[in-house]
This record gives C-alpha cells, sequence and structure tokens, in this order.
C-alpha cells in the first residue's frame, strides 16, 4: 500500500523538524504508542497499541529514524508484530518551506499483514489515512505558536 | 475463532450499564452483537467485559413524538423495516434498512448498534445523515444530543465517551409530501454498500424543489451530505438535465478508498450514476439506458 | 401377463437421507466426543515466504489448561515428507519446518483443554521470522530472477512437459486462419458448509494410530499418510463418518491433517481434536490452482478446427502434494472437449508461488480448460463471421462416431452433441434472443448471448497423474484405475444390507442404492440398509476409494449392480431349488423369486434367505452358507498411458452446455442475466431431482467462481479475502433462474447407462458467462480474458474502450 500526502504545518522548517524528530512527541503522537525506548541513536524498541474503536490489538516492534538531513528530509521506518500479524512501513518525509510554514511532504509504503490484512482488507487504506492524519494532527499540537 | 477471554454483564438498567462501563475501560457495550461478536471471534477486539444491553427494559421503542420519529436505541433493525408506523411516516428509513446485512442480521441487529458502531458503508448512518435526525446518548456525564455530521467522525470513530450510549435515534418528519429514495450498489444482496445513497426531496404545488437532502455511504470515512448539489436543486424545478448537474457533486464531494472489490474511480463514479438514479427514482421519472 | 413393476430407477425418489439432516440427527465428526478429548489450535504464518528463525512458546504453556504446543521441528523429527509423483525432490511436511512459503501455512500447534484456550495460547507463541520475498505471479514465477521457493530444487518448476498429438505441424500447414489468445483463470475454493475436522488419537501399546476425519478420498492417501507417519498400513486405522458436509474436491486435501493431529496425539499422549475455521478453511485447505493459458487455434476457411497449440501453467502454490500435479493433467483425455481435433501441441508447467495450496476443485482442471478452449472457439467464430452455435455444430462429434477415441487418449462413451445443444439453443429461443439483441444494440444497450459446448469427465483413472513423468520415468511401477467396492449381503430375514465405501458428502448415495437395490431384488427400498463409512482396518477398499470426479454414478453403481448380480446367481441356485423350476425361468419381484410364465409359483426371498442362514447341512452342493456378495470394480477402460502419453483419463464422459443471455449495465458495469438454459447428456439419469441438484449447485458455485469468489492476494503475498466479508459466495439472491433440460444417451460402459453430472456446469458456466459479456462488449471490442469478472472491471474496460473511441 501505498501511503503519500502532505500535511502543513504553521512553523518554520527548523521547528517542525525538532518538534517532529524528538522521541518524545514521536511517542505522544504515534497513535496508540504506549512505549517508545531509545536503543541508539535514532533507533527505538515500540509498544503500539494500534486499531479503531474496539478493533484494537498489540504490536511489539521498532521505530527507526534514518537518513535525517537536518531540517530537510529524513526517513521514518516502523514495524512490529502482535497476535493479530504484523505491520510494516517506511516514508521518506520531506520539509518544504512555504509561504505560511513547512509542507511536509511524505512518500512510502505500508505492509499490512496477517489477520488484519485478510479479515480487513476494505478499511485498511482508509484507516492508515486516518491514521497518518491524527499522527500529524498530533504533531501540530506539539509546534510551538508562531511569533511573527 | 474462538474469542479471549470476557467478563460478562448482564445489566438490568441503563444506570447499571453505565457504571459498569465507566468503572472499567475494557468494557464494551453489547446490542445485536452482527458487528462486535465476529470481530471478537477474529479476536480483532478482544474487550475484556461486555456489558449486555439487552436485559434493560424500556430501550425498545418506534412512536412519533412532537413531530419526529423516536426509536430506541435496543430497537432490532427489523422492527424498523416493517413498521407502519416508519412506513407511513417515512418510507425512506424503511426502505434504507431492506439494505442491511440479511434478515438474521436485522433480526438481531439493533438502530443504536448500528449508529454507535459508525460503519461510514453502513445504511443506517447514510440514511439517518439525509433525515438530520438527532443521535441521543446517555453516559456517565449525563445525556447528550449529536447532528449525524457531529457523530460520525471517521471509520467506527464516534465522539461517544467509553461508557456513552446511544439511547435514542429522533428523525424529524420529512414533510407529507416528500419524496424519498434509497438506493445502493453492492457487490451482493446484502454486502456493504459500494455506494449507498439517500434522497429526500420536497417538492411544492408550483413543482419547485423547496428542499433537498442526498447522502452518500461508502465512499468516504464517514457519510456524507452532497450539500452543492442540495442548494443547486433547491429552488428550481427539477429537470432531467438539473438532476445530471447536482450528481455530478456527488463524483466530486466523494473521497474514497480502493479495495479489492472496487477501484476508488469506480466508487467515485458510481456515486454519481447512484445518485441521478436515486433521485429520478425519489421523482419516480424513467429510469435511464439498460437498467 | 402381469405387467413388469414399475422401476425405482429414473423415478423422482426424494432423498432417504434428507429427514436426518433436516431434523438434526446426521451423524457429522463435530458431533463425535471420544473420552479425554484435548483440542488443538494451530498457528498459523502472517508471512507469504519467510525463514522461522525462532519458536518461543514458554509464555503459551504457563497459560492454565494448556497441554503442550508442537512444532515443525518436532513434527520433522516424527514424520517423513510426503511423496509427490513429481521428478524434482519435494520436502512437504503437515507443518513448517525452518520456512514458511504461504500466509496460514501450520507453523505450531497448540493442545489444551477446550479450544478457547487452544487459542489463548496461540497468541503467546512468539514467532521470529526472517522475510524473504515471496513470488505471487505464475508467469514471474518462472524468471530466471525469481526467488527461488525450494532450494533443494532449484527452480520454481514443480514438473513439466511436451506433448504432441496427431500432426501438429501438417495442421499448422493446412490451416487458413488462427486465433490465439491469453487466458486467467482464478484461484478459488469450494466453501463446503462442513469444514475439516480431524480426530487423532495413538495408542502406545499396540502403537497404532486412529484418526477420525471427515476425508473424501481417495484413499490413496491413506498409504501415504502412513509414509509420512513411518508406520505400516496396518498401524494407521482412519475412519470417515456417515455423514460429510459437503466435499467438491476441497476435503481430498485434508490428509495432512491426518498426519499433523496423528503426531499431535503421539507427541501429547493425548486425542486430539481439531476443528478448521473459516478462516483457516480460507487460507490454508486447499483449492483449485489459479491458471495462464496461451491458446492458439488453427482452423479451415469453413471454420473446421484443424489444430490447437496450448501453453498451459498451473501453480498449486507454496508446496505440491499429491493428487498434484493432477490439475495440469487430469483433462488430458478430454482436452478437445467436444471436437473433433486430432493434431495438438502443448506445453505445461507447474510452477511454485506463495499461494496457499491446492487440490482437486468441483471440475478438477476442466473448468480452467474449457474457459480457454471456449473462448477460443468464439475468437474463432467472430473472426470466421460465423455464428457460435454454428463452429460449434461443424466440430461436434458426431452421434455415430462413439466410442470416440480423441486425439489425446479418450475413449467417449455415448452422446449426441448436436441434438444436445439444439435443446439449449431451443430453450432459450436462440433465434428470438439474437433478434432481441440486435433491437437492444439500437438503443445502445448491451446485451449479449454465450454458448459453452462442454465435455464432463468422471470416474477418474487415476493413470493421468502419472503424465508428470515422461514415458521412460513411469514405465517401472505403472498406475491406473477406478476401483470401487461393494458388499451385499441379506439378513437371515431377509432384510438386504449394502456396505458401501463410496464415502458421500451429500450426494444422495443411500437414497440411489436403494433405488437400484429395489429394482434389482425386486424389494421396495424401504427393505434396504445403506452403511457407508470408509474405515480402513474393516472396509474393502482400494487406493481410488472415495467421493470425488462423480465416480459413484458410474463406477459405483456399476459395481453394485455387479455385486447384486453375482449375490442373485447365488439367489437363483436356492429358489430354483425351493421352487423346482430352472433358474433361467426365474425373476426377481414383490420380495419373491418367481417363475416369470406363472409368477404364482413362487419363493419369497426371506425364505431363501432363511435357507441359506439356518439350515447350512441342507445347502446344495457347493453353495456356502449365508447370502452376501462383495465386488471390487474398476472400469476396464482405466489404463495406464501409452508412450505416446494418450491416456483415458476419465471412464464416462457427459455432455454439457449453457446458454445465457445477459445484459451489462454501460453506466455502472453490472451484469443481469435475462436467460440461461443448461442442457446435458449424462447418459441415464438415475435420480432427477438429485441431478438437478448437482446442475444447480454447479451452476450457483460456477457463479461464485466466475463474478464473486477469487483467493485473491496482494503483492506482499497477504491473502486479501480470508473471511466470508470479501470471499463472495453468492447466495440465492445472486442465482438467477435456470432452465434445465436432457438428453439421454445411456453410457455402453456403466450397468445402468449413467454418467457422472454432480461437476458439469461448473466447467461449462465461466467460459458460458464470459462469451456472453465478451458479446455484450463486443460493439465495444472488449474480450473477457481474466477471471473473475467484476461490475468495476468491467465498468473500467468499458471506459477505456469508450475513451479511445
Amino acid at each position: 500500500m501505498d501511503i503519500n500526502g502532505k500535511y502543513t504545518f504553521n512553523a518554520q522548517p527548523e521547528q517542525v523538524w525538532g518538534v517532529m524528530l524528538n522521541p518524545e512527541n514521536l511517542r505522544d503522537a504515534l497513535p496508540g504508542c504506549d512505549r517508545l525506548a531509545e536503543q541508539a541513536p535514532g533507533q527505538y524498541e515500540a509498544v503500539m497499541k494500534i486499531g479503531i474503536a474496539a478493533v484494537k490489538g498489540t504490536y511489539k516492534g521498532k521505530v527507526e529514524i534514518a537518513d535525517a538531513e537536518e531540517p530537510v528530509h529524513y526517513t521514518l521506518r516502523g514495524e512490529g508484530s502482535g497476535a493479530p500479524g504484523f505491520m510494516k512501513g517506511s516514508a521518506v518525509i520531506e520539509l518544504q518551506k512555504s509561504d505560511t510554514g513547512t509542507d511536509v511532504v511524505y512518500k512510502g509504503t505500508m505492509e499490512v499483514g496477517g489477520l488484519v490484512a485478510g479479515v480487513g482488507q476494505r478499511m485498511i487504506s482508509g484507516v492508515v489515512k486516518m491514521m497518518l492524519k491524527q499522527f500529524f494532527q498530533n504533531m501540530s499540537k506539539k509546534m510551538p505558536q508562531q511569533t511573527n | 475463532m474462538k474469542p479471549s477471554k470476557f467478563e460478562y454483564n448482564a445489566p438490568t438498567s441503563l444506570q447499571e450499564a453505565v457504571e459498569i462501563l465507566e468503572n472499567n475501560e475494557e468494557a464494551k457495550a453489547l446490542a445485536g452483537g452482527q458487528s462486535l461478536i465476529p470481530m471478537m471471534n477474529f479476536r480483532l477486539a478482544q474487550p475484556g467485559a461486555l456489558v449486555d444491553l439487552n436485559n434493560i427494559p424500556g430501550l425498545d421503542y418506534i412512536r412519533e413524538e412532537d413531530g419526529s420519529l423516536v426509536i430506541g436505541g435496543l430497537t432490532r433493525i427489523r422492527e424498523v423495516e416493517t413498521s407502519e408506523l416508519v412506513r407511513a411516516k417515512c418510507p425512506i428509513l424503511s426502505e434504507a434498512t431492506g439494505f442491511i446485512g440479511h434478515l438474521p442480521n436485522r433480526n438481531r441487529g439493533t438502530v443504536g448498534g448500528s449508529v454507535a458502531h459508525a460503519d461510514p458503508s453502513a445504511e443506517l448512518p447514510t440514511v439517518l445523515t439525509a433525515l438530520d435526525a438527532q443521535i441521543r446518548t446517555f453516559g456517565a456525564s449525563g445525556e447528550k444530543s449529536f447532528q449525524p455530521q457531529e457523530f460520525f467522525l471517521s471509520y467506527l470513530t464516534t465522539p461517544l465517551e467509553s461508557s456513552d450510549l446511544v439511547t435514542e435515534i429522533r428523525v424529524p418528519l420529512p414533510a407529507t409530501h416528500a419524496k424519498g429514495a434509497f438506493m445502493e450498489i453492492s457487490r451482493r444482496r446484502g454486502d456493504f454498500a459500494i455506494v449507498a445513497v439517500a434522497v429526500l426531496l420536497e417538492i411544492d404545488e408550483n413543482n419547485v424543489c423547496t428542499n433537498a437532502r442526498i447522502s452518500l455511504g461508502g465512499v468516504s470515512d464517514t457519510p456524507l451530505r452532497v450539500e452543492e448539489a442540495e442548494e443547486l436543486l433547491e429552488g428550481e424545478t427539477l429537470t432531467e438535465e438539473l438532476l445530471r448537474k447536482a450528481s455530478a457533486f456527488s463524483a466530486e464531494i466523494a473521497d474514497p478508498e480502493s479495495d479489492y472489490h472496487a477501484t476508488a474511480e469506480y466508487r467515485r463514479n458510481m456515486a454519481q450514476v447512484y445518485t441521478l438514479r436515486t433521485l429520478k427514482k425519489a421523482l419516480g421519472m424513467e429510469e435511464e439506458g439498460s437498467k | 401377463m402381469k405387467s413388469k413393476m414399475e422401476a425405482w430407477v429414473g423415478k423422482k425418489m426424494e432423498r432417504r437421507e434428507d429427514a436426518r439432516f433436516l431434523t438434526g440427527r446426521g451423524k457429522f465428526l463435530d458431533d463425535m466426543r471420544l473420552p479425554g478429548m484435548k483440542h488443538a489450535a494451530i498457528l498459523r504464518s502472517p508471512h507469504a515466504h519467510a525463514k522461522i528463525s525462532s519458536i518461543d512458546f514458554s509464555a503459551a504453556l504457563e497459560l492454565s489448561g494448556v497441554i503442550d504446543v508442537v512444532t515443525g521441528e518436532d513434527i520433522k523429527a516424527m514424520s517423513n515428507p510426503f511423496p509427490c509423483g513429481v521428478n524434482v525432490p519435494t520436502e512437504y511436511y503437515s507443518c513448517a519446518v525452518d520456512r514458511v512459503r504461504y500466509v496460514g501455512e501450520p507453523v505450531a500447534v497448540a493442545v489444551a483443554e477446550n479450544r478457547y484456550i487452544a487459542e489463548d495460547a496461540l497468541d503467546q507463541i512468539i514467532v521470529e521470522y526472517d522475510v524473504l520475498e515471496p513470488v505471487m505471479d505464475i508467469e514471474k514465477a518462472v524468471s530466471p530472477d525469481a526467488p527461488v521457493l525450494h532450494d533443494n530444487i532449484g527452480s520454481n518448476i514443480y514438473a513439466h512437459r511436451d506433448f504432441q498429438y496427431g500432426d501438429f505441424e501438417d495442421a499448422v500447414r493446412q490451416s487458413d486462419i488462427t486465433v490465439e489468445g491469453r487466458y486467467y483463470f482464478n484461484k478459488f475454493g469450494s466453501t463446503p458448509l462442513e469444514t475439516y475436522v480431524v480426530i487423532g488419537s495413538y495408542n502406545p501399546f499396540t502403537e497404532e494410530f486412529e484418526v477420525y476425519s471427515n476425508y473424501q478420498g481417495p484413499f490413496v492417501n491413506h498409504s501415504l499418510v502412513c509414509i509420512a507417519l513411518g508406520v505400516p498400513e496396518n498401524k494407521m486405522r482412519w475412519i470417515i463418518p456417515t455423514d460429510i458436509g459437503g466435499g467438491f474436491g476441497n476435503k481430498t486435501g485434508l490428509y495432512p491433517y491426518a498426519a499433523l493431529m496423528s503426531l499431535v496425539a503421539k507427541k501429547t499422549g493425548m486425542t486430539v481434536k481439531w476443528n478448521e475455521d473459516r478462516r483457516e478453511h480460507l487460507l490454508a485447505s486447499a483449492t483449485g490452482t489459479d491458471r495462464v493459458t496461451y491458446i492458439k487455434a488453427y482452423l479451415s476457411k469453413e471454420g473446421k478446427i484443424l489444430g490447437l497449440k496450448d501453453k498451459v501453467m498451473d501453480s498449486p502454490g507454496g508446496y505440491i502434494r499429491p493428487p498434484e500435479p493432477g490439475c495440469s493433467f487430469r483433462s488430458t483425455g478430454n482436452h478437445t472437449g467436444c471436437y473433433q481435433i486430432e493434431n495438438l501441441d502443448r506445453d505445461v508447467s507447474v510452477v511454485a508461488t506463495n499461494k496457499g495450496l491446492t487440490a482437486p476443485n468441483r471440475g478438477y482442471g476442466c473448468g480452467h480448460l474449457y474457459f480457454s478452449l471456449e473462448s477460443i472457439v468464439d475468437k474463432a467464430a467472430r473472426k470466421l463471421g460465423m455464428d457460435p452455435a454454428e463452429i460449434r455444430m461443424k466440430n461436434f462429434i458426431q452421434p455415430d462416431q462413439f466410442p470416440y477415441m480423441t486425439a489425446t487418449g479418450g475413449i467417449y462413451d455415448s452422446g449426441d452433441y448436436p441434438k444436445t445443444l439444439q435443446l439449449g439453443l431451443d430453450m432459450i429461443k436462440y433465434d428470438e434472443m439474437r433478434a432481441f439483441q440486435e433491437e437492444a444494440r439500437k438503443q445502445g444497450r448491451l446485451v449479449g448471448i454465450g454458448l459453452a459446448t462442454v465435455i464432463d469427465p468422471s470416474v477418474t483413472n487415476i493413470a493421468y497423474v502419472t503424465l508428470a513423468k515422461r514415458p521412460e520415468d513411469r514405465k517401472e511401477k505403472p498406475k491406473s484405475g477406478s476401483g470401487e467396492s461393494m458388499l451385499v449381503k441379506i439378513d437371515p430375514l431377509g432384510t438386504v444390507h449394502v456396505i458401501a465405501c463410496t464415502n458421500p458428502q451429500g450426494q444422495g448415495h443411500e437414497t440411489v442404492i436403494c433405488q437400484i437395490v429395489a429394482d434389482e431384488l425386486g424389494v421396495i427400498p424401504g427393505d434396504v440398509t445403506v452403511h457407508n463409512v470408509v474405515d480402513t482396518h474393516q472396509r474393502v477398499f482400494t487406493i481410488t476409494t472415495g467421493s470425488y470426479s462423480s465416480r459413484f454414478a458410474s463406477v459405483g453403481t456399476t459395481a453394485l449392480v455387479k455385486a447384486l448380480r453375482k449375490l442373485k446367481k447365488k439367489i437363483l441356485v436356492l429358489a430354483a431349488d425351493m421352487i423346482g423350476a430352472s433358474e433361467d425361468e426365474l425373476e426377481f419381484a414383490e420380495n419373491k423369486v418367481r417363475v416369470k410364465a406363472d409368477p404364482k409359483r413362487a419363493v419369497a426371498l426371506r425364505h431363501v434367505a432363511g435357507r441359506a442362514h439356518w439350515d447350512h447341512g441342507g445347502l446344495p452342493d457347493g453353495v456356502e452358507p449365508a447370502l452376501y456378495a462383495s465386488v471390487v470394480y474398476s472400469m476396464p477402460t482405466s489404463k495406464a498411458p501409452d508412450e505416446d502419453d494418450k491416456v483415458n483419463s476419465s471412464n464416462t464422459y457427459g455432455f454439457t452446455g449453457e446458454a445465457i443471455v445477459v445484459e451489462i449495465d454501460r453506466n455502472t458495469g453490472e451484469i443481469k442475466f435475462h436467460k440461461w438454459a443448461s442442457f446435458h447428456d449424462a447418459g441415464t439419469i438415475l435420480n432427477p431431482p438429485i441431478v438437478e441438484g448437482q446442475v444447480m449447485g454447479s451452476i450457483a458455485h460456477a457463479i461464485g467462481s466466475t463474478l464473486y469468489e477469487e483467493l485473491a492476494y496482494n503483492e506482499n503475498g497477504q491473502c486479501l479475502t480470508a473471511s466470508f466479508q470479501d470471499y463472495l459466495v453468492p447466495t440465492a439472491m445472486e442465482i438467477p433462474r435456470v432452465e434445465i433440460g436432457h438428453v439421454e444417451s445411456p453410457s455402453p460402459f456403466t450397468a445402468l447407462g449413467s454418467k457422472g453430472c454432480g461437476e458439469a456446469s461448473t466447467e461449462s458456466t465461466p467460459a458460458a458467462i464470459a462469451n456472453a459479456i465478451t458479446d455484450a462488449l463486443s460493439p465495444l471490442g472488449i474480450e473477457i480474458t481474466e477471471l473473475p469478472i467484476s461490475p468495476s472491471k468491467l465498468w473500467h474496460m468499458i471506459q477505456e474502450a469508450e475513451n479511445s473511441n
């Protein structure tokens, strides 16, 4: 599944970079993230409770930030597995300065396997989109207020 | 395909149900169980406790009250479908419920359960969105009331807090001369809609449309009202050409996903085709083409 | 003279089985409770292709009620891989060892006090996988840079054969026109109401396995399971209950679980039951193969088909297991369908992909075959400007040509194809429908008429499986046969028992057996008791035993008639002696043996039985006590393939066709059926409602496979249709009204002239629907070449065609 999109923050690329790569913010913004423990710079062990409404599964896995070039782009990778199966995704995230702030353009792929893939294909892509939106909205709350 | 362990509660009052839900964040309310139980059997949902609402008296009713059709949350879908009152006062609601699953699903499934589940392809949320119904809930923080657009937020997502239960749906009665229709395209009869369309039109004695409501299911993360189309039709005499123009807005507003059964492009186009067909059906106009 | 009693065979007799089914008194395996029985649940791979790096089930063992967890490592230590009739080395165990090759492959088995706890245990098992790239596309699987599933094979090719029949090069030279195409036939299953159930146990003192399961046969797999378990056949007793809730070929793929639960029982020391759930069923029981076919037909300008060239690629999924690669070879004898086509060039590959495993599936390989053959015949008709009915009539084998030997070795027994097609055309009022189509087209409507005419082969001759090997490789141990066993006995007071081994799954064998016995012995069906279970220790069975390839109506009934006639000979000896008449004067009627010319001279059947049972000393010389007869009968036409790869791959061949009128909604791609005639020549009809039920069921099954059902995988190998929410089995609402018509050309090869009919319309329907839709969309130049068809896909095709104009 391809995940492509854009989200606009009302903040400068440097600010956006600072907020989005902060592990604490990452934990708070990732929907369902219970635990995010840094193992090495940019590498985290994660426990996520992912799902919607009553449909939830616990996934243990890794989150990794790689190929970081501040404040231009980085790659966000994540994978986790649990009883409902596994999820694995990777996206290149680019920060582009715009008139009103910063466009965060993401381009990547996501793979969902096991139970959820087999019985939930009707909603998967929509729900992934919804969670991405949540992620960015959560991050947006972390952004500093524009002062100018 | 067996559910994981759960505690089973069978409260006999709403208050008691809310208390259990309030005190146990693992608890889920069980009404007809037509979505929850399959999800539990797949272990997609593993609630630590169930609060079975079926023993609570007084939540199962259909009546007319202050110009509204008032339906209790525990009312079975099939009762709505076959209710003489619903057929007489709001036939589109009866028509729409006929598309929900299969007969055994409708015999058990409840109005409150379907609404609370908030599946964007489901028929009830779609038709209630067209009807401007009011969704009433009760929970630890008291009674609340929502318009459909405030209630259906995204896939299976509503503003309900964990102890809130959908207790009642209030459907403002359409004008007696209103014309309604509900249509859907699905792979098989009884499947989730690829596209569902609910249409309600009021036409005055001068043949002018005074009120138009069109909602779509299956083409976004919530049911959608096609407001641009409604605006276009209101105040006009409804010609085939105008209906076509209005239907085009459905394709514009639709934001569907592709899945195995149908592409997003197909869904978007079917939103348009079926909006036109449903409008024409409501108006009793001749079906076009090969249907 | 007394009028001849009316025959029971051919009568619309109600099914004897139905009362017990309809009142919940069927004896299905899930009803069985054995003392101390525990329950198993199977952990399955979420990956299509991965190495298993570790399995940690310690947390599962800590749960209260969990007895043990068994993994692939245990299975490998305790068993052998299943043998398979291909030339490459295969390593298929009942549980994944080291590596998984499809989503849903068993990885571990948890045994617990009940199924709930067993599933709790699965949630606690942690498996680390090292994910590998999957191969999902049949054609890509054979490309040199594709990941290889089985390192010991070294490529993804399980089997490959080239065949030439007749003088193909000459046919090419003689031909005036050619048509060709590529066709994709989808992967789908049967979804019987009852899924797999296995109860395994092991007696450590006798070192004997005992397995109960709803396996449908063939019992060649008893031998294979024994080889896998590493025990002689008398140490593995396999018992099948009376009632099975549907099979359709799907349950031929059950046997790996018979081995798995045997081993789990041995390891845990418990009697263990496993009941497959629907998700397991869709992911991992058995489906038909998907197939890519490249086909080219060579015709004269008059429309005679002179030659056919095809290249076929089948995939039995992540592993090949018997009876695969039968998918590719089972239809060899009837490869040319109902046509006189003498010259063929074939190229057949059986390839590995990371999909679920396969088994025979109603019409084994024939739906695949006829989708390409009947599509190309229509395409030829379009090119020649001929009517599709006319081109078929022109190429049909004619009624005076039977028995007819096909180019590939099939021996067609009987049939009147032109008459049967004409019946179908008349049923839909073909000419009127063509006129209606023309009118509708003028209004811009998309109306189409589709035909498909096919040969439905029944009673598999297992010889076909050996075609996977070259003649020199299969010389050593030839294989052939279609044997069926029947035992008939009469009690001391005269009641009749038939002890059958046909293992039915709802086909109504009991009813038809009673009808046949009633006619042969002059009794009424109610006097007959039928016992139909397979028990490998107690019943006479052979490798072909089981119900599949519509065997019962042909070989099952023939074996029964032979057993009855053997028994009748003995009865006649006794009765002649008792009446004082000669044997050839006698007949069986009204529960008596009597003199045909003087019916008052008679002896009651029960008195004959009484004499055989109660007066051993008074029996004539050479007559054994008691009354019974046993027969194991194989069709004499079941021979091993010859050196030219010709094989009579089945034993009776029915003719079947569909004539369908459809209309496609130009704006939505929705499909509407205006008319449907299903026409058959399946020889003598034994019980009309049973045949009609089979025809309607076949059509519903194939409407499913053509328009709704697919085991669909994404590029990562995830199955997208692993529940009934997405694997769309049609309901009554999706099935149109169908008119069914019959011609009866009795088979000279079976005792009653009957043939199989349980699979016929699954073979013709996909092609017929596709041809109808292609015809409807022909003004837009659209051809249906891939299944399944959906409104969304049709709409996109229509859009593309309209936009390119």
